[in-house]
């Protein structure tokens, strides 16, 4: 089933027009990659699907709905997660209540819980410490678990390897792949060996538009398919 | 930016004497002209008007020509206020402790309290004082606060705006009872107040509505009373002030102010030392401000804490600027006029005519005395109507906010086009111009 | 203690070295200090309801004041025709208690109204806008509780006095505590700031609720992507803090000191936004540490302009410069943290 489709979007930044037509579409069960140079509008797609910055023109389909124009949290709501590029944890509230915050129900709590600490042991040390006071990487461990005990079928992955020493990206690939086995992702991300590892399929977005797609097994990070688009 | 627009309407003018130098300012101004002509004719307008057969209607509509007065000098205030809040969008919520400085100046050298300055000092060159006091305030205040944007700024300008009121509510030396006010002891100043060139005999004329001076055989034809006299001499010092702010904003300098409140980051990055220009256009609007408290001095001879450096008197300039428009530097004469307007025409006592008299005039006395909800209409009348100006302004204000966030003048300019192109509404939001 | 009078004759004069002496005096000390805490009970009890919108949404609401104004006259509505000269102090406390659970339920629905249909209309606008509307809306609610006072014969600019004769006698009096006098009143304000903070705390730090208010004071987008409705949480908190507000005007009511009066409005409003900015935005925290801060600065004040300095305006003024000195030094408050609250 698709589970995701965007059909020609037009996304604007005030009078900037930043998404000049993109079309993509993710299969439940998928994990695909957004790849591109910075700037090219792909935290911008990720904003639009999550109507943070609605399209002006095209459809966004979720499960077969138009969910373009509705409002941020009932998208979310829908099952669509979303870990952002800069983490965005909530620094004022401790790591139990960052965890606690996302998730939608009362009595998937415990198990919720339980299940992001298994995942990152260092959460559950640290359960009572105001979140502002972790390290980058702890903090990108908390964003991911926040996307994971939402109860998404959809995760849109922003960088998450970004500003990450080695051992933590390590981690930090591992976790996502765990993930895929039950949750489809668009996994935008710069750092390509990880991203094609990850994904099944990926897109490559330029200047506001599509302009190549495939299957991940048919390139790797320095095929010369890619190289013309993510020269830096 | 400037050059084009320039070059397009002279391209549009072509040539001949249409296009020469006088015609086109007075085609520029020809709406100023206007303008200025129609405050010039008012005392006689109404005068003809409220002596007519429907006198009674034109008094409850068209305000006295004493109220006119005090609208001119605080819409020269409210014009200020704009100068700086709308041009620059820095929201000046001390504004109120320029116009007090300019009124108790005024006072206290009337009352030969400062040495070096006799009582008897002209009035205009307090008026200058004035001026150059209350920049020289806002250049203190402004060099800590413009150190910060938006909210903050408006904050920290009015905390310093209320510093000032506290401390001349109890500060003995300029009044005997501070907390009522200063007033000009009529022994050291009996005369008026007197608008012209200083020192020159028959060049000058005093305002006030007592001490005023009244004119006899004008142009051979009309006796103009106190009361006009000082309309007069007060709304010349407000045009020029008017004026002079106008050229201002026109000029390069202007154009900094206005790209400040567009984007400072990138002004800043052009170039500019927003600092500065932020800090003069801050003394000039505080210097017109201190003019316009000097006014109201003169005029009336006795000023409170209240009616002068209470943050009220800002929010009085405040609602003047939306309702006639914030960024449009007339809007806020225009929005004065309207507020007053409308506070004569439903004040309590029928001094100007008003509302009540009206309908008592022309209602019957059965419609009145109907039972609606309990209270008889004329009950209701006096509850909800008469006296409480300040219901309506405000439900206005509230509308204009949400609805028309250019003002009145805003609006208007947007719909027939005008000098600067860049308009308030998106100061705070609303439609795009 | 050295006779410091050795000393001073020299330097300072004598009066002012006299009267620090004074001060230091313990029972002058214990008096401020109850003074100081009764004025900070009642500054963080006008200043929560504001931070809490002002944290949440950055939004100013200059009608804070006249809704504390409000809160009043209604709170003070109550207790004029519930009690009689007849009735015992405990029950005019009760009556009292659920005056306030009336006049909280009152002012939150008038405050999720006036969000609903008013407000929100600016959340896309400079919080400029919002400043700006709050003000008009200053100006219509002091209008039109004039015209209802009026209608009932009571003077607008005037303190209910009719109001203050509902207290228990006890809270009219002075209490002794051991070697010092106090006003029972300013214990109990202390009380209800107690309670009052305290149960905000609790909302905040123990409920789901408060969870979502604290998620999307620091990052509403961010709230919004996790399920939670940004817009009626706005809307809840509005209430709340309009509600607070009417509650910290029906303790008010009962002191000589502010009294139900129209200038009520404008009397609480500043001393509200200058605790709010010297806490910082978005913090209760700082709002009631900045409370304890300027409500003791004004007792401190006070005691000297009774005592001292004869300067009407001493405490007022040294609040102003408190807010202004704070301004420049640390402008996002003691305990803001810069970028929330939509600046």
């Amino acid at each position: 089933m698709t589970l995701l489709s965007l059909t020609d979007v037009h996304t604007y930044y005030g009078e900037s027009h930043i998404l000049e037509g993109v079309s993509l579409e993710i299969e439940a069960g998928e994990v695909v990659a957004l790849v591109g140079r910075n700037g090219v509008g792909k935290t911008t797609t990720i904003r639009t699907i999550l109507q943070l910055t609605p399209p002006r023109e095209g459809t966004v389909r979720f499960k077969d709905e138009e969910i373009a124009g509705e409002e941020t949290h009932e998208v979310a709501r829908r099952g669509i997660g979303w870990i952002p590029e800069d983490r965005r944890i909530f620094t004022q509230l401790n790591v139990e209540e960052n965890l606690r915050v996302a998730v939608p129900d009362r009595d998937a709590l415990r198990p919720a819980l339980e299940m992001a600490y298994d995942a990152f042991p260092i959460l559950e040390e640290r359960r009572d410490q105001r979140a502002g006071t972790l390290s980058g990487g702890q903090q990108q461990m908390l964003s991911l678990a926040r996307g994971l005990v939402g109860e998404n079928e959809l995760l849109l992955v922003d960088e998450p390897s970004e500003g990450l020493a080695p051992q933590v990206v390590a981690t930090v690939a591992e976790s996502l792949a765990e993930a895929a086995t039950d949750t489809s992702m668009l996994v935008v991300e710069q750092n390509l060996p990880l991203a094609l590892d990850l994904a099944d399929r990926f897109y490559v977005l330029d200047n506001g538009s599509i302009v190549d797609e495939g299957s991940t097994d048919e390139v790797s990070a320095d095929s010369e398919r890619l190289r013309r688009y993510l020269s830096a | 930016m400037a050059t084009a627009d320039d070059e397009h309407t002279r391209a549009e003018q072509g040539t001949g004497w249409r296009s020469s130098w006088p015609a086109r300012y007075a085609r520029d101004h020809a709406v100023h002209l206007a303008v200025v002509l129609l405050f010039a004719c008012y005392p006689g307008i109404y005068h003809v008007a409220t002596t007519s057969q429907f006198g009674l209607v034109f008094e409850s509509f068209l305000p006295q020509v004493q109220t006119m007065t005090p609208i001119l000098y605080f819409g020269l205030f409210a014009m200020s206020f704009d100068f700086i809040s709308g041009y620059t969008g820095y929201l000046s919520f001390g504004h109120a402790v320029f116009y007090g400085t300019g009124a108790y100046l005024v006072i206290v050298i009337a009352n030969g309290k400062i040495p070096l300055l006799a009582a008897g000092t002209p009035f205009m060159i307090s008026v200058v004082l004035a001026a150059v006091l209350a920049a020289l305030i806002a250049v203190a205040i402004g060099l800590v606060s413009f150190r910060l944007t938006g909210v903050y700024f408006a904050m920290i300008t009015l905390g310093f705006a209320q510093v000032f009121y506290v401390f001349i509510r109890g500060w003995d030396w300029v009044a005997t009872a501070p907390r009522d006010g200063p007033s000009v002891s009529f022994g050291t100043h009996p005369e008026g107040f007197r608008i012209g060139i200083p020192y020159v005999d028959g060049a000058s004329y005093a305002i006030g509505r007592l001490y005023g001076s009244g004119l006899e055989g004008f142009l051979g034809l009309f006796d103009l009373s106190t009361t006009v006299v000082s309309f007069y001499m007060i709304g010349l010092v407000v045009l020029v002030c008017y004026l002079a702010m106008q050229r201002i904003i026109h000029s390069p300098f202007g154009r900094v102010m206005i790209a400040i409140r567009e984007n400072e980051e990138r002004a800043r990055a052009i170039g500019y030392n927003t600092f500065y220009y932020k800090l003069g256009a801050f003394a000039i609007s505080g210097a017109f401000a201190g003019v316009a408290g000097a006014l109201f001095a003169g005029y009336r001879r006795s000023v409170t804490p209240e009616n002068t450096f209470y943050f009220l008197t800002t929010g009085d300039a405040l609602l003047s600027s939306i309702i006639g428009g914030l960024g449009t530097l007339a809007g806020p004469l225009y929005g004065r006029l309207f507020e007053q307007g409308l506070d004569e025409f439903l004040s309590k006592g029928s001094e100007g005519g008003g509302l009540l008299p009206m309908l008592q005039e022309y209602l019957s006395r059965s419609i009145l005395e109907t039972n609606a909800l309990g209270l008889t209409i004329e009950e209701m009348i006096d509850a909800f109507i008469n006296g409480r100006a300040s219901l309506y302004v405000g439900i206005v204000f509230v509308l204009f906010v949400l609805f028309v966030p250019n003002g009145l003048l805003g609006s208007l300019r947007e719909r027939v086009g005008g000098p600067i192109a860049k308009l308030p509404g998106r100061l705070f939001g609303g439609e795009k111009p | 203690m050295i006779d410091a009078t050795l000393f001073a004759a020299e330097v300072v004069p004598l009066s002012i070295v006299d009267a620090f002496v004074e001060f230091l005096h313990p029972s002058e000390l214990v008096g401020v200090l109850v003074d100081g805490l009764s004025k900070a009970a009642i500054y963080a009890m006008i200043a929560g309801g504001l931070t809490l919108i002002f944290g949440l949404m950055g939004v100013l609401n200059f009608a804070h004041g006249s809704l504390t104004m409000v809160g009043a006259y209604l709170g003070g509505a109550i207790m004029v025709l519930s009690v009689s000269s007849a009735t015992g102090p405990m029950t005019r406390l009760a009556f009292f208690f659920v005056g306030i659970v009336v006049v909280f339920g009152a002012l939150s629905a008038v405050g999720g109204a006036l969000e609903i249909s008013l407000i929100r209309r600016l959340y896309d606008r400079p919080p400029i806008a919002q400043i700006l509307l709050t003000f008009g809306l200053t100006l219509i609610i002091d209008e039109l509780m004039r015209i209802v006072l009026e209608f009932y014969d009571l003077q607008p600019r005037a303190d209910w006095i009719a109001a203050w004769g509902t207290k228990p006698w006890f809270l009219s009096q002075r209490l002794s505590i051991g070697p010092v006098d106090v006003r029972g009143l300013a214990l109990f304000e202390i009380l209800m700031g107690v309670l009052t903070v305290g149960a905000i705390w609790a909302f905040l730090t123990r409920t789901r609720y408060g969870l979502f208010i604290r998620a999307g004071s620091e990052d509403s987008e961010m709230a919004s992507a996790l399920g939670i409705d940004v817009r009626r949480v706005f809307t809840v908190v509005f209430a709340m803090g309009t509600g607070v507000a009417g509650v910290a005007g029906m303790l008010l009511m009962w002191d000589t000191l502010w009294g139900a009066s129209v200038p009520l409005g404008a009397e609480t409003l500043l001393p509200a936004f200058v605790v709010v900015i010297i806490g910082g935005l978005g913090t209760f925290r700082g709002t009631v540490v900045a409370a304890l801060l300027v409500g003791m600065v004004d007792a401190v004040m006070t005691w000297w302009f009774v005592n001292e300095i004869r300067f009407t305006g001493l405490p007022e003024l040294t609040i102003f410069l408190i807010l202004v000195i704070v301004l420049i030094v640390r402008p996002q408050g003691l305990y803001g943290v810069e970028g929330v609250g939509g600046h």
